[in-house]
């Protein structure tokens, strides 16, 4: 049982974008529901208003160019799951987002509404901010487009301003030889701890430095530095013990239900190794 | 806006029903006295209100009941035709997959979703498409070798 | 040695198959009655407060209200408020004091449940707030804050524990259980085994949540609920509203999920008193998070001592037990008293101490859960076994079977003797699991136990044969998915030699079957099935009689056949007997009880067996583990539907697996942190061991039906000790908590890793 709201059905992006000027904080954007109708059933939040975007047939859309990928904000995980140009461009993408939640989550939760909503414990915005990806925004200024990475700003925050609707992610294409993975620990129902893990591995070494991005364990998913594995030694013991080192001291784990600082902590070095181990062996 | 009229086809019937924007998808089955599709946690993660909303799984219990506006839902009430069982109703039969019976219909809903979308899955599909699923009785075993028993009744009968 | 039998030991297809798996079974959840109001609970923010006042004004002026109720109203009528299943201390609504947050403090009934729902935020209790406790040791302490000053009436049952004898304090029961010179016997020892062990408090997630629908119907009360005891409900609305039993008609249609969590009342109370003060049909519906501030299950924290000799037999064993039964009485001294019976084992052992005490303290009261105390006693009884093999150097299982006792062997001085036999079970299952397994990085786990069935054998049934021979079943029993539908209906087929589906069931329904004690303990099978066959007995008797005033027969001739009488060569249906006595129409009644006499004189009246295990892996850099293959030996005397026994061994062990490696009810200060399954983490699909392999030993050495005995908990009883006791021979350091978390089980092995002992 919800508290009493109105949905309204837009049609355009500018009349979403009206709509959220007009209602101001007592509006949000809905598409699939799935955190948002939660949220106000456990109380924590509440809107009278909800702007529906799906008729927005534009918003549906996943297309592909030569070098971008362009997901639309309402695409579901199911949609982008089983979508034949992120299975051929961004077959880790396809793969966590098979794994995001629970099928029926994934049948009507939209990968943009995962991003809006800011949840912590999130599969996507690690590999999102790993691949470089980017949020397209419209609202009453116009049109801009912000790195995932910016988007999100810490604990069920992001930059979204009060007028704007998110339209699409767009996801650069990593190189030929680039390849991507995401591994996670999960016992709850969230995921504890993910870790995404990009580059290419050739003759055994890096090719320049992986990109590792940590989340699902701090308020935000965070960049791991690591610029002086360039070139290193992908298969070696202590190359992949030195990126954990690396990944630990870049997150400030939240401790709950799932575990304690330390243990987290610990966990985040664990699953960066497998991450990585994971990227040697899809060595050229 | 007060109420809103839609109109759904809702197992093999079209219905007319009046709903409130905020009308939950489980209210609205419910209220049509299918009550075989129940309510347990509430909050999207047991699958016991599992059902078909345009031939996808979904959680009646966070959803709107204005997304049935125009399209099909099939709930377990749907699935046998009069007094013919569909056979992922069979299989669960032969093979004890159910005691106390309350996660039953949306787990067989989604075993449905299941097939319909992956008609010849193995154990370890089977597994990732029911996870989110709750039983508490069974030790789930059994439900895996129903889904799968049924998969084969129906790749034979094709 | 088996018999030839027709239906009784035929996994026979379900009663309740077609309409579980068509949606149409009904549930309390989905019943309603035209007019009917609806109810929503008011609950306690507070752990322990005195209650200073509670303005209703605003709430009962809120559109739709019909009225709002508190627990003085019900002081105010003269009704008992206060109900519980040996001492009446719980107030249906809070009398003066809360003692957990949660606890329901008012009740809005309402024409719709969204009106009740808006108009109980607008209920305004003030609390005085009193110190808090929910630690049981903390309540134990001279100073800890007391929740019950004066105790309730005690209505006592069963005499299972103490009484009143040392009840001080925060202390809600003490069970002793003592022979032998204890002292002695750990002088004596050439071992020693020492520890402190703890068991976590459970939910039991049964997916219906308690629900209820209740209304007067011209001064007769009636309720439909959840209720796993609706004779017992009766009795507890019976007190409470002054109304003589006859006057009071509670109904359980089917249960979704019992596991012992729906013992007892819960919320018909509320609910009946809802529709006291209305006039008004009224459905009170609580939600997951409301029922898991309702009903949890006790935690244990055990100090245990075994003392050995130098090839491993028991010479003492020394148990004290606390355990932490939250705000209220409810059933705790059985538990209490079960828990102090079950840690132990079913092992020869000289000299015994077993003190136990279940301690008051401000949170969600406990009460049954599935194992009822035998999970909790084996993580310090049958994890010390494996803690005493490792340290002796024996073989787990060999030193298991120098101390089980025998099949027809005495172990708790005065109770029946053993009606296992355990070794032959252990036997079986060390084989199933190739004990002692060779794989490095695996390890197996198996414990034994033997839980003296808390079931007292009252019980009675009555079928009604009609004049076409089938037969209707008049039982007590609910059905909560056990199949005790079935199961009863297959006894009575093979009774009267009727085919299973001319047998139909009604049961549950306190206004129409007849006396049932309670349908829990594992008893159903056993005890109900008694009476069941008795019933039986009596209906062919009357046939008999019949037949000789119809077909004037002299008595002597006449004998028993499927389905009827054979008679002078010649044979005679039910039917035809029924027809020919009454000249058109009619049926037969018979009836039966069974009662503390006979065949159950001697307590208990089985011993529900458990034997379990399993193989694991532990991933160590995470300190997760995964179940590799998980065998349950179902010890049932005779299995009347073996798939059946399957299905209750394999939910069981599926529940003990939870407990053993993630379930775990968490409170920080007086709130409990995880009521809601998003954070109280049940097993799942992906917790499916890789092999599971349910066995059946049937000797026919039970006091039930064909030598049956129960089933339904023992499966589940030594999983959490099994796990234990793998995850403790793999890393070299036993765990003495549960759940095994990963974060546990990876403190461990940093912990073994610095003693340098692991594998």
């Amino acid at each position: 049982m919800l508290r009493r709201f109105d949905v309204h059905r837009v049609t355009s992006v500018a009349e979403a974008v009206a709509l959220r000027q007009r209602f101001g904080e007592d509006a949000a954007i809905y598409a699939g529901g799935t955190e948002l109708l939660l949220a106000m059933k456990m109380g924590v939040a509440r809107w009278p208003h909800l702007i529906d975007v799906k008729p927005i047939g534009s918003l549906a859309q996943i297309s592909a160019s030569t070098d971008t990928l362009r997901i639309g904000a309402t695409a579901t995980h199911w949609d982008i799951e089983r979508n034949p140009l992120v299975a051929e461009a961004l077959p880790a993408l396809a793969q966590l987002e098979a794994n995001v939640a629970n099928v029926r989550v994934r049948a009507a939760g939209t990968l943009a509404g995962n991003l809006a909503f800011g949840e912590p414990h999130a599969d996507p915005p690690s590999m999102l901010i790993a691949l470089g990806a980017r949020v397209l925004l419209e609202g009453r200024a116009g049109s801009r487009s912000v790195a995932v990475a910016e988007f999100i700003t810490g604990m069920y925050e992001t930059a979204l301003a009060a007028d704007e609707v998110i339209v699409a992610i767009e996801i650069p294409l990593p190189g030929k030889n680039v390849r991507a993975v995401y591994v996670k620990f999960q016992i709850l129902e969230r995921p504890s701890v993910g870790v995404a893990a990009l580059g290419t591995v050739r003759d055994g070494r890096f090719v320049g430095a992986p990109t590792v991005v940590v989340g699902a364990v701090d308020e935000m998913a965070r960049p791991v530095p690591t610029a002086q594995f360039a070139g290193a030694d992908a298969r070696d013991a202590g190359t992949l013990e030195a990126i954990a080192d690396a990944a630990r001291a870049a997150v400030e784990p939240i401790a709950d239900l799932a575990g304690s600082v330390e243990f987290k902590r610990h966990l985040v070095g664990v699953i960066t190794q497998r991450a990585c181990a994971a990227l040697a062996a899809e060595a050229l | 806006m007060g109420t809103r009229e839609i109109r759904l086809r809702v197992n093999r019937g079209e219905r007319r029903v009046v709903i409130e924007d905020q009308t939950l998808l489980i209210e609205l089955v419910r209220g049509l006295g299918l009550v075989g599709t129940k309510l347990s946690c509430d909050s999207q993660v047991c699958g016991a209100c599992t059902v078909l909303l345009d031939g996808r799984p979904v959680s009646s219990c966070t959803t709107l009941a204005i997304e049935a506006d125009g399209k099909p839902v099939e709930t377990i009430e749907g699935l046998a035709d009069g007094t013919k069982l569909h056979p992922l109703q069979e299989a669960f039969i032969e093979r004890f997959a159910f005691q106390c019976g309350y996660c039953t219909p949306g787990m067989i809903v989604s075993a449905k979703a299941l097939l319909d979308a992956h008609p010849e899955p193995d154990v370890a599909k089977v597994r990732h498409w029911m996870e989110g699923n709750i039983c508490r009785c069974t030790g789930y075993q059994t439900i895996v070798e129903a889904v799968l028993d049924a998969a084969d009744q129906m790749r034979s009968a094709r | 040695m088996k018999q030839a039998h027709r239906v009784v030991g035929t996994s026979a297809r379900r009663a309740d198959a077609v309409a579980k798996v068509t949606g149409g079974a009904r549930y309390t959840v989905d019943l309603s009655v035209p007019g009917m109001a609806y109810a929503f609970v008011v609950r306690s923010t507070r752990a322990h407060a005195a209650i200073t006042g509670i303005d209703r004004t605003a709430a009962a002026a809120s559109p739709g209200v019909i009225r709002v109720l508190i627990g003085d109203d019900l002081l105010a009528a003269g009704l008992t408020p206060y109900y519980g299943h040996v001492v009446l201390d719980h107030p249906v609504l809070a009398i003066e004091r809360v003692r957990f947050q949660g606890e329901p403090v008012a009740v809005v009934v309402a024409e719709t449940k969204r009106e009740a729902a808006e108009a109980a935020e607008l209920v305004d209790v003030s609390y005085e707030d009193l110190p808090v406790v929910i630690d049981a040791q903390e309540a134990l302490k001279p100073d800890a804050p007391v929740l019950h000053e004066r105790r309730g009436e005690r209505v006592g049952d069963e005499g299972m524990d103490e009484g009143e004898k040392g009840l001080v304090g925060n202390v809600c029961a003490i069970a002793r259980v003592e022979w032998g010179n204890i002292d002695e016997a750990f002088a004596g020892a050439h071992l020693v085994v020492e520890g402190e062990y703890r068991y976590p408090m459970l939910y039991g997630y049964a997916m219906e949540p308690y629900n209820a629908l209740a209304f007067f119907d011209q001064g007769d009360l009636v309720v439909f609920s959840t209720a796993q005891h609706v004779y017992m409900v009766r009795r507890d609305l019976a007190r409470m509203f002054h109304l003589p039993l006859a006057r009071v008609r509670v109904s359980a249609p089917y249960v979704g999920g019992g596991y012992g969590t729906k013992s007892y009342t819960k919320v018909e109370g509320m609910t009946a008193a809802a529709a006291f003060f209305t006039g008004r049909a009224v459905k009170l519906d609580l939600s997951v998070e409301e029922a898991m501030l309702t009903t949890r299950s006790a935690s244990a924290h055990i100090r245990a001592r075994s003392a050995f000799t130098a090839d491993g037999r028991l010479l003492g064993r020394d148990f004290q037990i606390v355990m932490n039964n939250g705000a209220y009485t409810d059933n705790t001294p059985l538990v209490n008293s079960k828990t102090a019976n079950r840690c132990f084992g079913p092992y020869r052992i000289p000299a015994l101490r077993v003190v136990a005490r279940s301690v008051f303290t401000n949170t969600v009261p406990s009460s049954s859960l599935r194992g009822f105390g035998a999970p909790q006693g084996n993580i310090a009884g049958e994890l010390q076994m494996d803690e005493a093999a490792a340290k002796l150097g024996i073989d787990p299982v060999e030193l298991r079977l120098r101390n089980l006792v025998g099949p027809g062997e005495e172990f708790m001085p005065g109770k029946r003797p053993l009606d296992a036999d355990l070794k032959d079970d252990l036997r079986c299952l060390a084989s199933s699991l190739e004990w002692p397994g060779t794989s490095i990085g695996r390890s197996i786990g198996l414990g034994v136990s033997a839980s003296d069935a808390g079931a007292y054998p009252t019980s009675t049934a009555a079928v009604r044969i009609h004049s076409d021979a089938s037969v209707t079943l008049f039982t007590g029993s609910t059905e909560l998915g056990q199949g005790s539908r079935t199961v009863l209906a297959q006894i009575v087929a093979e009774e009267l030699g009727v085919a299973l589906e001319t047998v139909g069931v009604v049961n549950g329904d306190t206004g129409v079957v007849t006396y049932e004690r309670t349908t829990g303990a594992s008893r159903t099978t056993t005890i109900t099935g008694r009476a069941v066959q008795e019933a039986c007995r009596d209906a062919r008797q009357r046939v008999r009689d019949l037949a000789v005033q119809a077909f004037d027969l002299p008595r002597g001739d006449i004998e028993d056949i499927p389905g009827g009488i054979r008679a002078r060569g010649r044979d005679l249906s039910y039917g035809e007997v029924i027809e020919k006595w009454f000249g058109a129409g009619g049926e037969v009644l018979g009836h039966g009880a069974v009662r503390r006499a006979e065949g159950f004189a001697k307590m208990p009246p089985f011993y529900e067996i458990g034997c379990t295990g399993l193989e694991l892996s532990v991933d160590r850099e995470t300190g997760q583990v995964h179940v590799i293959k998980l065998t349950t030996v179902g010890d049932v005397g005779f299995a009347i539907n073996p798939a059946l026994v399957h299905g209750q061994d394999a939910g069981a062990a599926m529940m003990g697996l939870g407990a053993a490696l993630h379930e775990e009810l968490i409170y920080e200060g007086g709130q409990l942190v995880n009521p809601n399954v998003v954070d109280y983490r049940v097993p799942r699909f992906a917790d499916i061991p890789d092999d599971m392999v349910h066995l059946l030993a049937e000797r026919a050495d039970g006091s039930g039906p064909f030598g049956a005995k129960g089933a339904g908990e023992g499966a589940g009883n030594t999983v959490g000790s099994a796990t234990a006791s793998a995850i403790g021979r793999l890393l070299g350091i036993f765990p003495h908590e549960l759940p095994a978390t990963p974060e546990r089980v990876w403190r461990l092995i940093r912990e073994a890793e610095r003693r340098g002992r692991s594998q």
